[in-house]
């Protein structure tokens, strides 16, 4: 008995200091499992106490294992440099991040609101356009859209759908709002890695599971199979459906695979189709060609079919988009759907919802300044100290100004800018991010991160449980992206209600 | 299956078992440079010979000495035979078809080219050489014995036997070649040590102790000849790979042409009086199966990997 004592309590010497949440700062911030220092938020308890068992160093293990998983997992991304990829493991911090399930449902609402909308606005834009007849809408924003594609006019895609498969990026600010940054509809990626880190906390932190019901997230292959097949023009009972991928060079390469071989669907090059002259596709096979129904394409538009894009592109099938105009094959996403990605139109959508559905926007939009908008590029030009200005025609944040981390002669260049050029930029309050404890150097430190969550629009609806949770694992830093130091974290949906 | 993906799979096999061969040819080398008077040593430019590699290894302007031509054949990147190079585009075709293999196969032909990336930075002095080689023979071996213990025997796995054994056959008969024309000659100089030197040729084909298995009898050159040629229970053996070849032509979809040449390239392997070869015919003989494992590799190639729009 009293050997055992001492046994225990020289364990706990040698396993060094126990993780001790009282010394946690969440600041100024929201942070999302802690309400103020050594309280946890009501649906973090659980996730918090157990954490709170463990010493530093046995959760510094625990890190260390889920890294070693997800090496062995083969779980990496590609970085360009200098002319070489690089494949990298994949970051992942074990400590889960945790919504309520209710505040949950409400988000998914929001999501599906938005996408139905957004996808009536890009069915609205291609063929009647009602929305600039009824003055709601400039024709001016489309016509200088680089994501509007006029070969798309008059086409009509099954379920009226052209965004089939949505990212939208969420962020927290400081009054635990939840805003919408941004929609991604072209080819958003980073599912197989919120599919992935899931597996991984199932392997390293399997006791936390027993004690809360959390919501699965493993469906979403079967899922997006289901909503592809239900894009079919053939009717048949198991329509062909193949993720077209760019190749192993593109970042995203890993995603494309995994999401291939979950769903049971082929993963072809633009040199396995070939468009017949019956417009239909065909992808070559051992046993000959075979008809195509249903392409996952992760292409870019402008890569699509050298007969009406790119001439130079050798990554899609020429063809191809004749193929689609016919309805011999379906598309997802529907090429032009990204003209509904556009930053200028994103401050359009809370309007758009109203028009088509005539609903206020659940979830909402963060305030933002159009600079062709005489008013509005005042109020920028007054406090672009504060404020972060974006190009209104790019995606991943090229030529962004972030005013708190910028100089003085940074805001007056981008002031000369903006007088420049008003259409070309929006801009936008800087947000307080919320954070999340993650650890970092064997401590748990408050880091800032966003949520991208997917949805999909077929026949039906459906919204991943949670999403993409990406962290700053630098200090103080609002980028999460995983080229420039970004990890990711486990997202829970957690029901409190029925336990 | 995706015709590109066969023809990635059957790459992948073939260079997988040309850098065995290739690992063992060096082996086998080392060992009878080990065992022959300096006189009579075969030099090292009959691994270039064997190889095919001449004209690249011309491009190289070296001497064919010992060092340069082990660096050459193991580690040399510019040397598309090398086993380096062979290791590398083997790792290239399995990137892109992960998918349709067990995750483990990924796991040891990558952690295969590490080792080669760091061992390639030596010329393989004396020393290790054994040790390395055998390394990256063990390295292949279990590839294959995990490819055959733990994947479907599916379309997939038929165009990797098909890369295998297409490629066992030509390194069978070009070690044929080169040992013949410098062995059946009447050269009284090598007269003492012709039974080292066919043995060697039967060593580099891993054939030794299965021919003295079967054969029973001492080393003698038309024996060996027979056994490398048409043994139909040594799976080196041309006759053999032949037969498998035949074989996933028939568990393939649309393989009629394919399996005609197969065929009658095994029939005329087979019909031939190997006692009455000698010299130039049997030269030209060995030339005529080479001709017609190409002839395979082509009629496959255009059954099931170039697909052409309807």
């Amino acid at each position: 008995m009293n050997n055992d004592k001492k046994a225990t309590t020289a364990k706990k010497a040698a396993a060094g200091p126990m993780v001790n949440w009282g010394n946690y700062q969440p600041g100024a911030f929201y942070d999302e499992l802690i309400s103020s220092p050594g309280n946890a938020r009501a649906v973090a308890r659980g996730v918090v106490n157990a954490i709170g068992k463990f010493s530093e160093k046995q959760l510094a293990s625990k890190q260390r294992a889920a890294e070693q998983a997800i090496q062995e997992m083969g779980i990496s991304f590609t970085v360009y440099s200098e002319g070489e990829n690089i494949d990298r493991s994949w970051p992942m911090d074990i400590i889960p991040r945790i919504i309520p399930m209710k505040e949950w449902r409400k988000v998914e609402q929001g999501l599906i609101q938005r996408l139905t909308a957004l996808n009536m606005f890009i069915n609205d834009v291609y063929n009647e356009q009602n929305i600039i007849k009824d003055g709601i809408f400039p024709a001016s924003i489309i016509e200088s859209s680089k994501d509007f594609l006029k070969p798309c006019m008059g086409i009509k895609p099954i379920h009226g759908v052209w965004a089939h498969i949505c990212g939208s990026d969420l962020v927290r600010d400081k009054d635990g709002t939840i805003y919408v940054l941004e929609d991604n509809l072209r080819v958003p990626s980073g599912v197989s890695y919120m599919l992935e880190n899931r597996a991984v906390t199932k392997r390293v932190l399997p006791q936390l599971f027993s004690k809360h019901n959390i919501l699965p997230v493993d469906d979403y292959p079967s899922q997006l199979y289901d909503m592809l097949a239900s894009l079919s023009p053939r009717k048949v009972q198991n329509p062909e459906v193949v993720v077209l991928t760019p190749g192993i060079h593109n970042s995203a390469y890993f995603e494309h695979a995994y999401l291939a071989q979950r769903m049971g669907a082929e993963l072809v090059e633009g040199g396995d189709l070939v468009v017949g002259d019956d417009d239909c596709v065909y992808m070559k096979t051992i046993a000959g060609l075979e008809r195509v129904d249903v392409i996952y394409r992760r292409v870019n538009d402008d890569f699509l079919d050298p007969e009406v894009f790119r001439p130079d592109s050798c990554l899609g099938v020429p063809g191809l988009f004749r193929a689609w105009k016919a309805g011999k094959v379906s598309l997802a996403n529907a090429p032009g759907a990204g003209v509904a990605d556009d930053k200028v139109v994103y401050t359009y959508v809370p309007q758009i919802i109203k028009y088509y559905l005539d609903e206020e926007p659940i979830l909402p939009n963060v305030p933002s300044y159009l600079c062709v908008n005489d008013e509005h590029r005042e109020y920028v030009l007054a406090n672009i100290e504060s404020m972060v200005v974006k190009p209104a025609n790019e995606s991943g944040g090229y030529g962004m100004l972030v005013g708190p981390a910028s100089s003085k002669e940074e805001c007056n260049k981008f002031r000369e800018l903006i007088k420049k050029n008003p259409r070309n930029y929006m801009a936008q309050p800087t947000l307080s991010l919320s954070t999340a404890p993650t650890l970092c150097g064997g401590k748990i430190e408050p880091r800032h991160l966003d949520l991208r969550p997917f949805i999909l629009q077929g026949e039906k609806h459906y919204v991943t449980a949670g999403g993409l949770t990406r962290v700053a694992l630098r200090k103080g830093s609002l980028v999460v992206n995983s080229s420039q130091g970004g990890g990711s974290k486990d997202t829970w949906i957690i029901d409190t209600e029925s336990e | 299956m995706l015709a590109r993906v066969a023809e990635r799979l059957y790459w992948f096999a073939r260079y997988v078992e040309r850098t065995e061969n290739t690992a063992r040819l060096l082996l086998v080398q080392h060992q009878l440079v080990l065992d022959l008077p300096a006189a009579i040593q075969p030099g090292w430019g009959v691994m270039i010979d064997v190889l095919g590699a001449g004209e690249d290894f011309a491009r190289s302007k070296l001497k064919p000495t010992e060092k340069n031509v082990v660096a050459f054949v193991f580690g040399d990147k510019s040397n598309p035979g090398s086993i380096m190079s062979c290791i590398t585009y083997a790792r290239e075709n399995i990137r892109t078809t992960r998918e349709v293999m067990p995750s483990e196969l990924w796991e040891r032909i990558n952690s295969l080219y590490l080792s080669l990336v760091q061992r390639a930075r030596s010329d393989l002095p004396r020393s290790n050489r054994h040790a390395v080689l055998n390394d990256v023979i063990q390295r292949c071996q279990q590839i294959t014995g995990l490819l055959s213990g733990c994947m479907n025997h599916d379309d997939a796995y038929q165009f990797i036997v098909l890369g295998r054994n297409l490629e066992r056959a030509d390194m069978s008969t070009r070690i044929i070649d080169v040992g013949s024309a410098q062995l059946l000659g009447d050269d009284d100089e090598t007269q003492p040590y012709r039974n080292a030197l066919w043995i060697s040729v039967l060593k580099s084909l891993s054939a030794y102790q299965m021919y003295r298995l079967n054969v029973r009898r001492n080393v003698k050159s038309h024996d060996v000849l027979a056994f490398l040629l048409h043994s139909a229970v040594f799976p080196r053996a041309v006759a053999h790979t032949l037969h498998e070849i035949q074989n996933c032509c028939v568990n393939l979809p649309n393989h009629k042409a394919a399996l005609a040449v197969a065929k009658s390239s095994r029939e005329h392997l087979l019909q031939v009086d190997l006692a009455g070869l000698r010299g130039d015919a049997l030269h030209q003989f060995i030339d005529d199966i080479q001709l017609n494992l190409d002839q395979i590799h082509q009629q496959a190639a255009q059954t099931w990997f170039r697909i052409q729009a309807a």
